[in-house]
């Protein structure tokens, strides 16, 4: 393996085109260094971003958080953002949550990715840049498959915008009360025009928004009954599978049962 | 493993000045009872304290194993060409290699060290590589070819009973099994009883998860071997490796490096055998360390049980016969799998008042780890088992589940399950102390009620444990106390020191016997170079055996040292006295001598301040076939534990709040230790109850990491009470027994029997995940509530 | 009897950082295919950072990078420039135990002492950023250190003393 450890970000992005798809950005290294650890190295060249100040930022501006790809979780938890802040919190101890970025979170595209999963409660874009061009995309379609996302060879993310007129709530169901890998977990969140966001992590092959039951909400406003609707929806509408962690039906049950408790919450408010 | 004594900080009192008197006695420092500070807790604190993986030495080696490729498999073939090619790799060696008998085993020899013929798990050893670095070893360790006829496997307990299954051994899948047969209680569940519960109960597979991983090193020093490593009984280690490589044991020294924890998984041989087998062919020193994932798949775990139970009682609750019928999943090879079994069958009614018993107990081969020791020892699974039963009768009775057990609990004189009566009982006073510490009779079940989906409940239990290996297993401690050359108490002791503070115990005893300060006392441990045989730290052994042994010696040596005084001292004989390093005479505290002075006198005339003890109580073997004997366990030890938890009935997710560990440890020779001991063991029961599981398929485990393997953490950890009980044991040194495993039994079946509380219901299979949980409840949504 | 040692450095050092370390400005020589856990330990011989899981869940190897509590399991070498890096070995000032170190030696919250190190560690940055953390506040900063033995208690009730140690000193 051979170490790159550029200062900015053209030179990240210079390094990128260069090295090409052997090439893996490192940030905090909470997957990249855990799957060496365990003797599974990925790719021949590592990009270290510890140095490029330019992704490591987190600021309010115009209505939108803009959060640096570098950024750690950490510096979420403290935020008014409830579905983020908690959701960051989730993500592992506290050394995790130090090192572990919100730009690895989404890039990883881990089905269980707790951040990841809050930001489509928010409905956030992701900016991407290469050496040449940048683009935003909603968050939703970046996330295409376990571990695959819309990034292309040249590009690396840069930020995430949020919009901060959300409400949010978040739940996460794992196997202890501190914090461990997600067997379900829930975001909800409802922007100031009403408009409902329902987001799951650990029962598809990608953190999932549940468009069925956004729509019902809809049409239909936010109440404590329609909050049960929609967990009956999330429960016809996700196919969730059985593996080591958890059985399908049990994630199928349980995401319904949160989604409904979040929304009850977002309601009453 | 030398525990030092704080180096200036201890001095041994001066002689008498001339001129110079004293009145009073001398004031004997407190040690029997004091929570005296641990002496190896300032060096831990500071990250100097080199365990296994922290030692090195220049020009060392590095030994990596090959493991297993399938669960169940013949080898056809080794070929090691391609992994010796390496550069810097030394030599890569196999079954063939070992110059002893290429077998091991703590019960039976029943394991190729390294695999020639056959694989039977996944953690199965095939061969070792050594070579300049870690980074070459495990590399190298890629390129070994082993050539395998792959066999079908036998993955549960339900495919080793299949006789159409492939044998694992050639004796077949049958490893053994154990019977108790007190009175009839075919007989009395048929015809005497008004009310019969049943509940089946499967528990999991458990990784010890002690956070030092196997590690260390070894060196030829003057032809002798030289193995540092971490075991649980360095002696018996030392007869494994002189086994295997054709070695006398002379010529072998183990010294256990400080241990990062051990709670049985270190019982069975780790990296000893690889490590010296590796120093004879290279003649270098050798270092290894297993990764998590290494000590997962190679290591045993807890035996995973399935246990039915009936349990018949009168209508007023008067319990009067069990059925029991265990089945254990042993793993690929015996370990201790069979003494397991054994006090399985043993602790089947647990601290109750049975007259008719009839257990059956088998043990069952598998394609997956050895299943052996681990806290709790068997006694813990059926623990959980006679509590739900209880709890079921209690409920199936309507009566409070305090008061049924008060009713059923032995007193003192009676008999446990094995028919052994038991002198001192004082598992009455533990139960009440539990139900009135968690406030039983005012039991608290109000939620938030804007989380309607939230329920509380309560548990309680009640357990007994018999300590040592017992059973008739010949069990004994020896020990050395001497006094050195600077006048201070020194302890030889072979037990080893896990995180347990068996050299405080050491220390204490010595002291409170001698009358020294315990912190000027110097022990030393598992050296078997130096420090006599102890058994092995297991059992919860080592206070009552090793304590005993050092308390003889002691109080031998301070008869040595009154016969030394009187020579110097005109006292009569009857009248001496020591106390802060001091003999003196009780009726005249002015005359006395300093242990440097006996020692001076002692040099002078070449007499030896040392002496050697030799400790070794009798058991009572019981017999396979009825499992009942007068004295199956030298002693045993009380305790109840009660618990308050909320369960989720949405998720299934269960939170303690509360829990309650009462424990009758005889005496509490270091309170503060004793706290820890039961704390800790709290926690490890909790983590069996709620979360901790081997998750196995076709012989892979699917977790074998800690991502996966889930443990407590602090957050999962609620406020717990630790309630020390001292009923003196007659037998015990200072009237101590011990504390080890009982924290461990008594948690899961009161967090369990809270969720029945909870709930209504039962949960059958251990851990009870949140999953399984809520499984249980759609399951009873599903059909009408039983009656 | 063996000598304890520093291992022969056996990577690639093809790679220089500048960084602090225990409070001393370093220049090394690293492989940078090394992690932070590793090039102390086995380059640096500091062997008080331990490693449990080396996949970030057991907090053993708990070492302070700009004050701030990580895994150094998860740390590449080369991702130190410019830090400041603390290890167990430096929170003892000339022999004297720091108050969370004495605390854990008051309170009994050492048994076998592998976890203890990074639960020190994790402790002094926990009561660093809050001087009178609450109970629950203990409880999360300490989530990320696994501990088999002592049950928490004990390692809860020693960050409390800490508290008491420091504000008593000042």
């Amino acid at each position: 393996m051979q170490f790159h450890q550029p200062k900015s970000l053209e030179d990240a992005l210079r390094l990128k085109r260069e090295l090409g798809t052997d090439a893996y950005f490192l940030a905090g290294g909470t997957d990249l260094v855990v799957l060496r650890n365990r003797g599974r190295v990925k790719g021949q060249h590592w990009i270290d971003l510890s140095r490029v100040s330019e992704l490591d930022y987190l600021e309010e501006r115009d209505g939108t958080l803009q959060i640096g790809a570098t950024c750690p979780h950490a510096r979420l938890e403290g935020t008014r953002f409830t579905a983020l802040a908690e959701a960051a919190a989730s993500v592992g101890g506290p050394q995790i949550r130090h090192r572990g970025t919100v730009g690895g979170n989404v890039g990883n595209a881990s089905p269980a990715g707790d951040v990841s999963t809050a930001l489509l409660a928010f409905d956030a874009d992701i900016e991407l840049r290469s050496a040449t061009a940048t683009r935003r995309m909603k968050l939703a379609e970046f996330f295409l498959a376990p571990g695959k996302t819309a990034i292309a060879p040249d590009e690396i993310i840069t930020a995430i915008f949020v919009p901060t007129d959300v409400r949010s709530a978040w739940f996460k169901l794992g196997k202890r009360e501190a914090t461990a890998i997600s067997v379900v977990a829930a975001a909800c969140g409802v922007n100031a025009a009403g408009k409902v966001h329902i987001a799951l992590a650990s029962v598809a092959p990608k953190p999932l928004r549940v468009t069925a039951a956004e729509e019902m909400l809809a049409q239909k406003g936010l109440t404590p009954e329609t909050a049960r609707a929609a967990g009956d929806i999330v429960r016809e509408t996700i196919k969730p599978i059985t593996d080591h962690r958890a059985s399908a039906d049990y994630r199928l049950d349980t995401a319904g049962s949160m989604v409904t408790r979040l929304l009850t919450q977002l309601s009453l408010n | 493993m030398t525990i030092q004594t704080p180096a200036a900080s201890i001095q041994a009192p001066a002689a008498l000045k001339p001129g110079e008197a004293h009145t009073a006695a001398p004031t004997k420092p407190a040690s029997m009872g004091a929570s005296v500070k641990r002496s190896d807790a300032r060096p831990k604190v500071i990250g100097e304290t080199r365990y296994g993986g922290d030692m090195w030495v220049p020009g060392m080696l590095w030994c990596s194993v090959v493991r297993a490729a399938h669960p169940h498999a013949n080898i056809r073939g080794v070929d090691t060409s391609a992994a010796e090619q390496i550069e810097g790799v030394v030599g890569v060696y196999t079954g063939k290699d070992v110059p002893g008998t290429n077998m091991h085993g703590l019960i039976r020899r029943d394991q190729e060290v390294l695999a020639t013929t056959k694989v039977r798990y996944m953690g199965d050893a095939v061969a070792v590589v050594v070579a300049k670095d870690r980074r070459t070893a495990e590399h190298a360790v890629g390129l070994v070819k082993v050539d395998y006829e792959v066999l079908p496997g036998i993955f549960s307990i339900d495919d080793a009973l299949d006789p159409s299954k492939p044998p694992i051994h050639d004796h077949g899948n049958r490893m053994g099994g154990q019977k108790i047969r007190k009175g009839d209680a075919l007989a009395a569940l048929e015809n005497d009883c008004d009310v019969i519960v049943e509940h089946t109960l499967e528990t999991q597979s458990v990784d010890h998860a002690f956070l030092d991983v196997e590690a260390g090193m070894a060196a030829l020093e003057d032809g002798v071997l030289v193995i540092h490593a971490a075991g649980q009984w360095v002696h018996e280690e030392a007869r494994l490796v002189a086994l295997a490589l054709g070695l006398p044991l002379e010529k072998i020294r183990i010294i256990q490096p400080p241990t990062g924890g051990a709670f049985g998984g270190r019982e069975d041989i780790s990296i000893q055998i690889y490590l010296g087998l590796a120093v004879l062919k290279t003649g270098k020193p050798v270092g290894i360390a297993y990764t998590r994932h290494e000590s997962m798949v190679a290591r045993h775990k807890r035996h995973p049980l399935r246990i039915h139970y009936r349990l018949g009682a009168k209508r007023d609750g008067t319990i009067v016969a069990a059925k029991v019928e265990i089945f254990a999943d042993e793993g690929a090879y015996a370990s201790t799998g069979i003494a397991v079994l054994r006090k399985a069958a043993s602790h089947a009614t647990g601290p109750y008042r049975v007259p008719h018993i009839h257990v059956d107990a088998h043990g069952l081969y598998t394609n997956q780890n050895p299943t052996g020791a681990m806290r709790g020892f068997g006694a813990c699974q059926l623990a959980i088992a006679y509590e739900a039963a209880i709890d079921k009768l209690a409920e199936a009775i309507g009566m409070d589940r305090v008061a049924l057990r008060r009713k059923n609990l032995i007193g003192a004189g009676e008999m446990v399950t094995t028919t052994q009566r038991i002198p001192v009982v004082s598992i009455q006073e533990c139960l009440d102390e539990a139900a009135r510490r968690i406030g039983w009779d005012n039991r608290d079940y109000t939620v938030d009620p804007a989380k309607p989906w939230l329920k509380k409940g309560y548990g309680i239990s009640t357990f007994c444990f018999g300590l040592g290996y017992g059973d008739g297993f010949p069990d004994a401690s020896r020990a050395k106390v001497r006094l050195n050359d600077e006048g201070l108490v020194e302890v030889y002791s072979g037990g080893v020191e896990v995180g347990q503070g068996i050299h405080m115990m050491c220390a204490q005893v010595a002291a409170e016997e001698l009358g020294v300060d315990p912190t000027s006392v110097q022990v030393f441990l598992a050296d078997t170079g130096i420090t006599p045989e102890a058994g092995s730290s297991s059992a919860t052994r080592q206070t009552f055996f090793t304590g005993n042994a050092v308390r003889l010696a002691a109080t031998e040596l301070k008869k040595v040292l009154y016969d030394v005084a009187l020579r110097i001292l005109p006292v009569h004989p009857e009248d001496l006295a020591v106390a802060d390093s001091f003999v003196y005479d009780r009726e005249e505290p002015a005359r006395r001598v300093t242990f440097l002075q006996l020692v001076a006198e002692a040099k002078s005339r070449n007499l030896p301040l040392e002496v050697k003890s030799h400790y070794q109580p009798n058991t009572v073997t019981a017999p396979t076939e009825t499992g009942l004997s007068p004295r199956v366990f030298i002693t045993y030890l009380f305790g109840a534990h009660a618990c308050e938890v909320l369960v989720d009935t949405e998720t299934g997710q269960v939170k303690p709040l509360r829990i309650v560990a009462v424990h009758d440890v005889g005496r509490a020779i270091n309170p503060q230790l004793v706290e820890g001991q039961i704390e800790g063991g709290v926690v490890q029961g909790l983590g069996m109850a709620l979360m901790e599981e081997v998750v196995m398929k076709d012989g892979q485990i699917m977790n074998p990491g800690f991502t996966d393997y889930i443990l407590p953490t602090i957050v999962d950890t609620p406020p717990i009470e630790a309630v020390i009980l001292e009923h003196l044991d007659p037998e015990g040194p200072f009237g101590a027994h011990g504390v080890g495993e009982p924290p461990l039994i008594g948690t899961p079946p009161a967090i369990l029997g809270a969720i029945h509380d909870a709930l209504g219901l039962q949960i059958t299979r251990t851990p009870a995940t949140p999953e399984r949980v809520w499984r249980a409840l759609m399951e009873a949504k599903k059909q009408p509530a039983k009656v | 009897m063996l000598q304890d040692r520093a291992r022969e450095f056996s990577g690639e050092p093809s790679w220089t950082v500048d960084f602090t370390l225990n409070g001393e400005p370093k220049t090394l020589a690293l492989d940078p295919s090394w992690t932070l856990y590793e090039v102390l330990r086995e380059q640096l011989d500091l062997i008080g950072t331990k490693g449990a899981c080396l996949e970030g869940e057991c907090g053993s190897c708990t070492v302070l990078v700009d004050g701030v509590s990580m895994n150094a399991c998860l740390i590449m070498g080369p991702q130190v420039e410019g830090k400041d890096v603390l290890t167990v070995e430096g929170l003892t000032k000339q022999g004297a135990l720091s108050a969370v170190q004495q605390a854990f030696v008051d309170c009994g919250a050492v048994q076998c002492g592998y976890c203890t190190p990074g639960l020190v560690v994790a402790a002094e940055a926990l009561i660093n950023d809050l001087q009178h953390p609450t109970g629950e506040e203990i409880r999360r900063g300490l989530e990320g250190n696994i501990c088999r033995c002592t049950g928490y208690m004990k390692i809860q009730q020693a960050v409390e003393r800490a508290c008491e140690l420091r504000a008593a000193a000042k």
